[in-house]
């Protein structure tokens, strides 16, 4: 029997409403077309409002791309399909050095943050698996210890700057660059791994170093790309700490400038050449490439968090 | 009963059965974490032995400490940049705290004053509005967000059709891969006074264009519809997951025993689905005080009597204002109430579940 057959039941024992436990059950028949009309009422009424549900997230970007390719965008309409197509918005990010600078800082601190990310996590999770090792839970509780108490961000800050390293991509790249939730989810994938792998390569004369480029990693490749991933998204969608250490507006990256130009929108927009364009299709065409790279990956991170490998998502 | 077991199939292979899988490992620490090995990926256990840890032969545990370093010296190595960062920037830091208990100048540390900055914080009235804020901000995004997950998994749980099902789901997952500066993009234009679509329809209706991000009525709630919007998608799925686990034979049993849809969801869903909204509800609860930003990308000068969290303030206190002694005394308040938080639930949940969430 399955739930398919629940309210197709002509008999259907019930407990007496509002009386006291054991006092009475009476059996009673339905009418079998009384309840399938009051299922079929609740099936359409959930697939409504599902389906609202899913309008209410997609319309504001359906409008944002809406706008990105039109040329009188958002003049008072409510239109979510453009009037007068234009591309013009996107062929400026692509020409001006003040937009496109920040997408190419973008995509080196995403690829270059993210090999960074990805090696010293791995190299630290495969580093304390190793039961016998002296010293593994001190280590481990070192690093569990920041998931519940962090310094905050003044005296981080001022670390940053006794380093020196202030207005420089360096804090950018190396400050969030090992995530404790990943590096457990990294552990526990290497402990999957059956160690006769390993013990293999040893007895043929392999070194650790070897070992673990060679062998171990190849095995995890479904852990690192479902870390790397997310280590991607963040470094992507990262602004924060742009604004905190980076005074420079060179160094900027798409989300600053993107912040800049919608949210504290009057300050950017003299830097741009005067176009036929109306500002309105310029923004809404800098929050959809912000967005493009993460559609892109979207499908990987989906099914990988639907694996459940992702525990760091657990986190949120 | 063909359909009945290609559905119960499919419960079990779809939908990300394996979450409640991982969650363990938040669960019960490093003893676990050293000892537990999940149930997947066994791809590799040949011979159908458990698979086991990839480390290379292991000296007995007998052998002397002096021993056992040597033989795992290349592991050292391999730790030691992750350590290196650990300790530059958590640890680091935290010795920086202590200029919370100092007068410092932009030179330098001038001289300990105690808890002057600590007293000068509780006299702040900006101190006393952030701490509420937040509160208010926090509590509500947690609630709101954790009752519209569970109320759209249940909802998407009744759905048969699967296609329909995976669209919604993937619909209102994707804005939680998308930044809080995308975020507020989208929002801060579609309510824009003059070109937002809202108060186009406002106008459209005859009525006043409204500046939601401006006004002190509406800046709430349009955050806490920003914060749905984005985040309720993420709940959807982590529910789901573990709606999907629970074992159809239940239902099947309380049927019999004459229960209609409404006790079956009373008595057999929501009780399977409170361990993993216990652990969500924990992990809200670890974010609570480190609301910054959200709030920062969405809020302006005209709303900080409303707006202004503990997050901002040591922003605008340390980074922008220089303040630094005060500005981390803030952050010090709030990482230990942080800490006292995170510490009590999961004490609470070890005494009503019967084990530890950390």
């Amino acid at each position: 029997m399955s739930r398919a057959c629940k309210g197709f039941g002509p008999w259907k024992v019930r407990q007496l409403e509002g009386g006291a436990a054991g006092k009475g059950m009476i059996v009673e028949k339905f009418s079998l077309r009384k309840e399938h009309r009051a299922r079929t009422l609740f099936v359409i009424g959930n697939t409504l409002f599902l389906l609202f549900v899913a309008l209410f997230v997609v319309i504001p970007v359906l409008r944002v791309i809406a706008d990105s390719l039109d040329e009188n965008a958002a003049v008072g309409v409510l239109r979510l399909i453009p009037e007068a197509w234009t591309v013009t918005a996107y062929r400026l990010i692509l020409s001006q050095r003040a937009l496109y600078r920040p997408f190419l800082i973008s995509v080196f601190v995403t690829v270059t943050g993210t090999f960074l990310a990805l090696s010293l996590t791995t190299m630290l999770a495969y580093g304390l698996i190793h039961k016998e090792m002296p010293g593994r839970k001190l280590f481990v509780y070192v690093i569990l210890i920041t998931m519940i108490f962090r310094a905050g961000l003044i005296p981080t800050y001022m670390v940053i700057r006794s380093l020196g390293i202030l207005n420089t991509l360096l804090p950018v790249l190396m400050g969030p660059c090992v995530n404790a939730f990943y590096f457990i989810l990294m552990m526990n994938f290497f402990r999957t791994i059956p160690r006769d792998f390993a013990e293999a390569a040893q007895v043929e004369g392999a070194g650790q170093l070897q070992i673990f480029l060679r062998i171990i990693l190849p095995l995890a490749k479904p852990g690192l790309a479902a870390i790397g991933l997310f280590y991607a998204v963040m470094y992507w969608n990262d602004f924060f700490s742009y604004i905190i250490y980076i005074n420079d507006s060179k160094l900027w990256n798409f989300q600053v400038i993107l912040r800049d130009m919608v949210l504290e929108s009057e300050t950017a927009m003299p830097r741009l050449d005067a176009s036929q364009t109306a500002p309105e299709s310029l923004k809404n065409a800098v929050i959809i490439v912000a967005i493009i790279p993460v559609g892109i990956l979207y499908p990987f991170l989906q099914k990988y968090f639907v694996k459940g490998i992702n525990l760091g998502g657990v986190k949120g | 009963m063909v359909w009945i077991q290609k559905n119960w199939l499919l419960r079990r292979v779809r939908g990300g059965s394996n979450l409640l899988t991982v969650v363990p490992y938040l669960k019960k620490g490093v003893e676990r974490m050293a000892s537990h090995r999940p149930a997947s990926g066994t791809r590799l256990g040949r011979r159908g032995q458990e698979p086991q840890a990839a480390s290379v032969a292991l000296p007995a545990p007998s052998a002397g400490l002096a021993r056992r370093i040597k033989r795992h010296w290349p592991f050292y190595l391999f730790i030691l940049p992750g350590i290196l960062y650990f300790i530059i920037f958590h640890y680091w830091p935290m010795y920086g705290i202590r200029i919370a208990f100092y007068d410092f100048g932009y030179f330098g540390i001038k001289e300990f004053i105690g808890l002057e900055n600590f007293r000068e914080l509780f006299r702040n009235i900006y101190f006393g509005r952030a701490f509420r804020n937040t509160i208010i901000i926090s509590a509500g995004q947690s609630l709101l967000g954790i009752c519209a997950a569970i109320v759209l998994s249940l909802l998407l749980n009744e759905v048969r059709s699967v296609g329909f099902k995976r669209s919604v789901q993937t619909i209102v997952y994707l804005p939680h891969f998308l930044s809080w500066v995308v975020v507020a993009s989208i929002f801060t234009l579609l309510l824009s006074p003059r070109t937002g679509i809202v108060n186009n329809a406002i106008r459209l209706l005859g009525g006043k264009p409204i500046g939601f991000l401006t006004s002190e009525a509406w800046w709430r709630p349009v955050y806490f519809l920003c914060a749905l919007w984005k985040e309720s998608g993420w709940g959807t799925v982590v529910f789901l997951a573990a709606l999907s686990n629970i074992d159809p034979q239940l239902y099947d049993s309380a049927w019999i025993d004459g229960a209609g849809r409404l006790a079956q969801t009373r008595y057999i869903t929501l009780p399977s689905m409170a361990p993993i909204v216990i652990v969500v509800a924990m992990l809200h609860m670890a974010q609570f005080f480190n609301l910054f930003q959200s709030v920062f990308v969405l809020y302006n000068p005209l709303v900080y009597e409303v707006s202004d969290v503990l997050g901002t303030l040591v922003y605008r206190k340390g980074i922008q204002g220089g303040d630094f002694d005060f500005a981390t005394a803030v952050g010090l308040f709030r990482s230990v109430i942080s800490l006292v938080l995170v510490l009590g639930i999961n004490w609470l949940g070890k005494r009503i579940r019967g084990e530890s969430v950390l």
